[in-house]
């Protein structure tokens, strides 16, 4: 099955196209929970391998690297989002299937800007920040 | 969600994950996630649902 309908993959290699710095997307298999009933037959590891070399192949820009049980990923699968390989912070615990697809394309997308793209008064006050913060957001694919 | 990569992005001392729930329901359970897009930070949820920038910048520094 087609990761994207047409018109939404043309959109994406146009977006991937746009980049200013590779993007590399480290996908990260190990033991998985069990999902929640409902979550389906669903193998995520295999799955999340596809959807990631998927969208490796709508941009040149965009790599991707699987590797098993890497140290700093405490949940199975995960993909890190890497601006110039380089680790930012930014993680998909999960699938990113359905609308939260569009999460991970995003993401891609803001890591390849070389600029931060938030309002002068969000960079502003990050700059004072004297402490790490971590920022967790709980989504479901619908 | 992409608020929180764009503020990842933004500083070095920002980390952002995103969690899908119904894969790790152990997790979820534990943080009280029965809305979502739900907000934690520092592992302390804190919110459910969207908000515009100054207000997420607000409640993330608060």
């Amino acid at each position: 099955m087609a990761l994207l309908r047409a018109e939404e993959e043309a959109k994406v290699r146009e977006w991937f196209a746009e980049l200013e710095r590779p993007v590399e997307l480290l996908v990260a298999i190990g033991p998985e929970e069990t999902p929640r009933t409902g979550a389906g037959d669903v193998d995520f590891g295999a799955e999340m391998v596809r959807v990631c070399e998927g969208l490796a192949e709508l941009g040149e820009g965009v790599t991707c690297r699987i590797e098993q049980e890497p140290e700093g990923f405490p949940r199975f699968p995960a993909v890190s989002i890497r601006p110039d390989g380089r680790d930012a912070g930014v993680r998909y615990d999960g699938l990113p299937w359905g609308y939260e697809l569009g999460s991970l394309v995003g993401a891609i997308v803001e890591a390849g800007r070389e600029e931060p793209t938030l309002r002068p008064d969000s960079l502003a006050a990050l700059e004072q920040l004297d402490r790490d913060l971590a920022l967790e957001v709980f989504v479901t694919p619908t | 969600m992409l608020l929180a990569f764009r503020f990842a992005l933004a500083s070095e001392r920002v980390s952002g994950t995103a969690i899908e729930a119904n894969e790790f329901p152990q997790l979820s359970q534990e943080l009280g996630v029965w809305a979502v897009p739900r907000i934690v930070v520092d592992g302390e949820p804190r919110w459910d649902g969207a908000v515009p920038e100054p207000e997420f910048l607000r409640r993330v520094l608060s």
